[in-house]
Formats: structure tokens, sequence, C-alpha cells
């Protein structure tokens, strides 16, 4: 466990759990191979590698400028001047048939700032369902998206309401639940708990979790609690690199590399 | 400087403000008032909707005819330019690299100052001679389109570029089709300001006289364009042929009222312009 | 994606249009500067019918007219824009605008009508002249023309000075005009320097106003700086003769070249325009 070493107070100590053996598929869902991002002579990432499992979270930690929310606009087609090499299941992304628009319906991203559309809460959870036809039968999906993110609750009797009028926690339940819709393989999320109050991220934590057991996210976060809460693996990244990946439940206690350490203890990175 | 000299100070500037401002308020204002006064005794609702024939050659007595070559004109033209117009806009939000969006808008920018008397030149020339259209609703609306198509272009991608990028990009994160973007996504949000720029195409088609002069309106008599290769008669051209006789008191008259006419015509739309504005930002 | 393709086009062929109006322009007046090489630009004579196609009168009473016309109408335009945006209260600022916007909208036939109608029997009568078609009636009617477009845009760059400037400069004890000259003028200025270039544009290209009160008489002014007598603009140039050509002789020429100095010059001052609103 912890051995003799040190820990800085604000790290609080994960209770021991017993869990059942989970069965690990032998395809990740996402490959993604020394992946570099230049912008304007400035290498925002460099040799980026790691592996997403089909199930569970992912965290990604670092301190700011790390490149953490460009991965995942690379990774979601929004950035396409990439190098290296993105594997989806089993096929290269630069291959993939239908171009960036088919990609993305495996593919969801949940920005930090909530952008709902102009229309009503239904009417958001089902506009990226293809055809209007189906968009109008949908009502068990719009169920079972909403209690996934953990919205159900607060608007089942206002579905038709627009939904401009949800507080801003619960605008970023109602993205959750519209990306969800669409049943992607892979979810990216950016910081969606930034700035919401603490019933919101709890709830939307609660919604990762639900979620993780189909399918896997890949979670940006700057509250290293929360990465430790949301359990899963958690890649540190900082300059653009990846320093340490692993199981949250080894890297948040005993971090191999020094970088590591030193930002799990003073949450600042110093590395060259 | 002690506080009452300060205050002097700024009275004296401000009167001086004040004064070279007056004519700016003023002589305007009065312009318009003048010819609404000269205008009053004619306008009724027998000038401005019946054609008859007049005193006097191309006079007519009343304006009918002239209203309805104008917005024919001027409703020709936009539907001419508006779906190049938007096209252009679109291409450049969704498609154009950092290079050809400079590209674009400096061609458009171009485009906007170089004045409309020039354009009426070369469509005489081309449309009317070259191609053998002659004078007519065509030519005039081929030229008049030419000059309200950066303008549209313009306003079109200043609506576009209201909707913010995060708007935009949840909506790719979707794995929405750029079709289903701009129907789905801008077309909603933005329609409100495309139509204003479209009303103020409009007002700016009626109120330009130079293309239309000599490609797609004749002088004299009352005309009925029977086709889209016939000249037609517009409010703009009957006014600058008016002006020129100004021998006769009858045809003083109605010069005026047909000014008011054309005023009252172009205000309208710029009025509506500004409506939508205010109901689209409810 | 054929989507992309037909929007590709449109814009294509609608930036093209201007590429192709220029060289149009310029193919068309290549005989004339074949003949006459480039001095005709400096001759004063116009006599179509005799081959001599001077600009000078043209270009000097295109020059007076606009010169004439910014001179009354800067002053004027800014002091009403300082007046909206400084010292009216909100009500009457509204309405002020309001009007001024309305104005701006006044096709310009009907200021050509004012101008031959109410303007020149009013010169005639008052400065006691032989004819009221004078560059002054041009520069007059022009001015009045430009007038609400230089107010309107003067305003919203008034407008756009940001409130903690005015009360940084009010709170160092700065009086109104100084507080006017030096903190929101030249803060302003990028806004109203595109104004007044827009409002040049628009002078030089006006048409069917100028045409109708400047006399068309192809003379330069004696002495040159005689606003008081008839004479020539570009525009009105083109707009009296443009109906009399024949397609293919020299006048043509001649006529086609007047638009392309005309479209020339416009597209230098969008150019201008365009760019110091980027940099601002």
């Amino acid at each position: 466990m912890t051995g003799g070493r040190k820990q800085a107070a604000y790290l609080t100590v994960p209770h021991q759990s017993i869990e059942a053996p989970v069965i690990v598929d032998e395809v990740s869902a996402l490959n993604v191979n020394q992946l570099g991002l230049q912008i304007d002579d400035k290498m925002i990432l460099q040799d980026v590698s790691f592996k997403l499992p089909t199930r569970g979270v992912t965290s990604v930690i670092g301190p700011s400028g790390a490149g953490k929310s460009s991965l995942l606009r690379c990774l979601n087609g929004l950035l396409t001047t990439w190098s290296g090499e993105i594997v989806v299941g089993e096929c290269d992304v630069r291959r993939w048939r239908g171009g960036w628009d088919q990609l993305r319906r495996h593919i969801g991203l949940i920005a930090q700032k909530p952008a709902v559309f102009r229309t009503t809460i239904r009417g958001n959870v089902t506009f990226g369902i293809q055809g209007w036809r189906r968009r109008r039968r949908a009502g068990e999906l719009v169920e079972n998206s909403l209690r996934q993110a953990a919205l159900w609750d607060e608007v089942k009797d206002r579905l038709d309401a627009p939904a401009a009028t949800l507080s801003i926690g619960q605008q970023q339940r109602l993205c959750i639940a519209r990306a969800v819709a669409i049943k992607p393989r892979i979810l990216l999320l950016d910081e969606p708990t930034a700035s919401l109050d603490p019933r919101s991220k709890q709830l939307i934590e609660q919604s990762m979790k639900n979620l993780a057991q189909e399918t896997s996210l890949l979670c940006v976060t700057h509250d290293l609690e929360q990465a430790q809460r949301l359990e899963g693996h958690t890649i540190f990244m900082c300059d653009g690199r990846v320093i340490e990946r692993g199981k949250s439940s080894q890297l948040f206690i005993d971090p191999q590399c020094i970088e590591t350490r030193e930002f799990l203890r003073w949450s600042v990175c110093d590395c060259d | 400087m002690s506080c009452g000299a300060l205050i002097h100070r700024d009275r004296i500037s401000k009167s001086v403000v004040l004064l070279l401002a007056l004519p700016a308020l003023i002589l305007p204002a009065a312009a318009l008032g003048y010819i609404l006064w000269q205008a009053a005794p004619v306008l009724n609702w027998h000038f401005i909707f019946s054609s008859e024939e007049g005193v006097g050659f191309g006079v007519t007595e009343g304006v009918f005819a002239q209203l309805i070559g104008s917005l024919l004109l001027a409703l020709m033209a936009c539907a001419i330019a508006t779906p190049f117009a938007v096209a252009s806009a679109l291409y450049y939000r969704l498609f154009a690299t950092t290079r050809q969006q400079q590209l674009l808008s400096a061609m458009f920018n171009m485009l906007q100052g170089i004045p409309p008397v020039v354009f009426g030149l070369c469509g005489l020339i081309v449309l009317v001679n070259l191609f053998e259209w002659g004078v007519s609703l065509a030519s005039g609306a081929l030229v008049m389109a030419v000059v309200v198509l950066p303008l549209l272009m313009l306003n079109t991608l200043a609506a576009l570029e209201r909707i913010p990028q995060e708007y935009t990009e949840a909506g790719m994160a979707l794995g929405l089709a750029s079709g289903a973007i701009i129907w789905r996504l801008w077309m909603p949000r933005s329609w409100v300001n495309v139509l204003t720029g479209l009303l103020l195409a409009m007002a700016r088609a009626l109120s330009e006289t130079a293309p239309i002069m000599f490609t797609a309106t004749v002088f004299s008599g009352v005309v009925w364009p029977d086709s889209i290769f016939s000249p037609v008669t517009t409010l703009q051209t009957h006014i600058f042929y008016l002006a020129q006789e100004a021998n006769d008191p009858q045809v003083i008259n109605i010069a005026w009222g047909s000014a008011a006419v054309l005023i009252l015509l172009v205000a309208i739309f710029g009025l509506l312009a500004r409506l939508l504005q205010k109901w689209g930002r409810h | 994606m054929i989507l992309r393709w037909w929007l590709a086009s449109s814009a294509l062929l609608s930036s093209m249009t201007i590429v192709l109006v220029i060289g149009f322009l310029l193919h068309s007046s290549w005989p004339l500067l074949q003949q006459q090489g480039i001095a005709f630009i400096a001759e004063t004579e116009w006599y179509p019918f005799e081959a001599l196609y001077g600009m000078l009168p043209a270009l000097l009473g295109t020059l007076w007219s606009v010169a004439l016309a910014l001179l009354i109408a800067i002053p004027c335009g800014v002091a009403a824009a300082i007046l909206c945006a400084e010292i009216l209260p909100p009500g009457l600022r509204g309405a002020v605008r309001f009007g001024m916007e309305l104005m701006a909208g006044i096709p310009s036939v009907v200021y050509g009508l004012l101008g031959m109608w109410l303007l020149i029997p009013l010169l005639e009568s008052q400065l006691d002249l032989l004819t009221g078609r004078t560059l002054l009636a041009a520069g007059l009617l022009l001015a009045l023309m430009i007038l609400p477009t230089i107010m309107v845009l003067s305003e919203d760059a008034l407008r756009g000075v940001r409130r903690s400037q005015r009360e940084a400069a009010l709170s160092l004890g700065l009086g109104w005009d100084v507080s006017l000259w030096r903190v929101l003028l030249p803060q302003a200025w990028p806004g109203i320097r595109v104004a007044i270039l827009l409002a040049m544009g628009r002078a030089m290209g006006e048409t069917v106003a100028v045409m109708l009160v400047v006399g068309s008489i192809d003379r330069i002014p004696q002495p040159f700086y005689n606003l008081l007598q008839p004479a020539q603009t570009l525009t009105s140039r083109i707009g009296r003769e443009m109906a009399e050509v024949s397609v293919g002789s020299l006048h043509w020429a001649a006529l086609l070249f007047c638009g392309l100095m005309l479209a020339m010059v416009a597209i230098s001052i969008s150019l201008l325009a365009h760019r110091r609103v980027v940099t601002a």
C-alpha cells in the first residue's frame, strides 16, 4: 500500500474494496500511437501513445497547457493536422469510409461549456439521430439517455420545454444525454464538471460511472479527487507528452515517475 | 483652473459642437419635409394605383406602372443575387481556408465599392448589345443583381458569424454532416438576420437609378412588360425624366409625387428590416 | 461532396464578377490607349467629334465636387455624431438616429430633383449667377447625400469606445472637451476613418444627382478653383453620353476608360477602408 512514503495532505486514501473479477476484452476501443500535433511552431502534443479499454473510465490529468484538450479534439476530428496513428476498434481513422462525419457517431464529445441547441429538451436529445421519422418515434431512447445522464427525474414532465430554461448543470447533463443517444463506443469529456455546483458534479460523476459499464470514457479533468473517485485508469500528461499511465488506484498512491509525484504533491509540474 | 471656468469651457465646446451639428440635423429633415409638402397635393390613391396617360409625351397621370416596374426589377435582382450571395457566405464559413477567406472578403469588398454606373455601362455593352438582350427587364435585373450581390453576401456572412463556434462544434461532434449543420443548426438561428439583409438589399435596389437607366427602361409611354426581355418603366427613371421637363407646372407636381412614392417604398422596406431585426432579438 | 462543389463554384463565380468587369473595362479602353498613349489624361479638350478625349476637365470636376462635399460633410457629420453619442439624452438620441437612417435611404434621383428645382434657383438668386448648374451645386448636393452616412457610422464608432475610457478621462479631472479631443476621438478614429472613406466612395460614384446639377460642360473652370461655373465630372459624363456612343468607336473606348478610372479609385478606397478595419 502506501509504505513509508509521505502523502500530500489533500490526497484522500481510497478505501480498499473487494471487486469481482472483470473480464477484459482483448481489443481496445481506441489505440493511439505516437500522436503529434504542431500549431505555429509549437509542439502541442508529442509522441502520445495509449490504449483505451472497451469499458471504463480513463482520466487525463495534468497541468494547464499540457495539451489535454487538444488531445480530445484530435481524437474527435475537430483538429485534423495531427501526425501519428489513431485506431478506433480495428480501423485506422484515416481509412475510415465516410470520413469524420461518420466516425464522430462512434466518438462522442462533451465540451466544457454546455452548448445546447435552441430547441426543446426532447429535441436536443434526439438531435443526433438520423432521419426525422426516427427522431419522432424515439420516446424510449429519450428516456434511456436521460436516465443515463442522471437527468430524467428532473425533466420527465417537461420534455417539450425549451432547453435554455435548464440550469447550467442540467444543460451539461443534457449534453451528455444527447451524446449518449446515438450510442457511441467512446465518449470524450473535456472537463465536464468544471465550474459546476457540487450537486451537479456528483450527478455527472454518477452518470459517468453508469456509462462506464458499457462505454469507454476518456475524461480530462483538473480535479484530482474526481479522477480518483472515477476509478478506472489515469493518464498523466505534461507539456504535450504522456508521462505516466496506469490504474488510478495505483497511480495516485504510488506514482512511478518523479514528475507525477511532484504534480500530485503540489499540483504543479516542472517537466522539461 | 477653477471649477467655474471648467464648466464654462465645457459649455462653449458643447455649443460649438451643436452649432456644427445643426446643418447635419436640420438640412436632411428640411429636404424631406419640402418633398412631402410639395407632393401632398398630388398624393392620393388614384395617383399611386392608376396609370393613365397624362399630358405630354411620356408623362403619366398615375405611377402604378412605374411602381410595378421598380418592384419587379428589384425583386428579380434580389432573386438572382441571393443564391450566389448565400452560397458564397456558406462556403466562406464552412470550407474556405484562411487564404481563401481573405481573398473572398477582398473581392466582395472591392465589388461593393465600384460605382453602380460602371456596372450599368458594362451591362449596356455586354447584355444589351453583345448578347442582344436589348433594353429589357432581364438586362436591368442582372446589372442590379451585381450591384446588390456584395451587400447580400457580406450581410449573410455577418449573420453566420454571429453563431458561436461551440454551437457548431457541438453539432459536428454529434456527427452531423455539413448539409445538416447548415439546415438544422444555422438556418433556424440566422434566417431572421439573412432576411433582414435581403430587405435592405431590396431597399438599395429600389433606390439605384444609374445601372438601369439605359439597360432596362424606356422614357416614353406606359410600358407593361410582356416578357423579361421587354423594357419596363420605373419610378427612378420616371423622376429623372420629369426633372428635365420643368416647364410644365403639371409635371412639377407629378414629379414630387413620384419622388414621395419612391421614398415611401424604400422606407417601407427599411422599416420592415428594422422591425424584423427587433422581433428576432426578443 | 456535392454540397462542397456547389458552394465552391458559386463562390468562385461571384468573386469572378469583379475580375470580369475590370477585365472588360481594360480590354475595351485599350484601343484608346493604343492610339493616343497615356497623355490624353492630361488633355483639356473633350470633343469626341474631333477625336479629342481629354480627361482633365472631368477629373478636376470630380475632385472638386468630392472635396467640397467632404469639406462640408465631415465636420457637420462628425459633430452630429458627437452630439448624438455624447450630449443628447437617450430618447432624443434614438429619434435622431432613426431619422438619420431614414435619410440615408433616400434615393439619389430624388436628391437630383431637389438639386434641380430647389438648389439651383436658390444659387442663381442668392449668388447672382447666370446659371446655377455649377460645381458648387454638385458639391453641396453631394454633401447633403453623404451626411447621414458619415453621421451614422461615426456615431457607431463613438459608441464603440468603452465606458471605462470615458470614466478614466473624467476622473483625471479633464474637461469634457479635452476628454473628447484626446481620448474619445482618437479611440473612435479608425471607425470614423472608415466612415469617411465610404462616404468618399459614394460621393465619387454618384451619378444621377450630379448629372442633373453640374452643367455637363467639358471645360476647366477659369480660374481652376472657380466653383461657380458649370463643369463636368466623370460620372456625369458617363451618364450623359452612355446612350449616344456607338459600340466599337474610340468615343466608346474613352467612356469605358472613364469607367475604368472610377473603378480603380473606388477599389483603392475600398481596399484602404477594408484593410484598416482588419488591422485596427
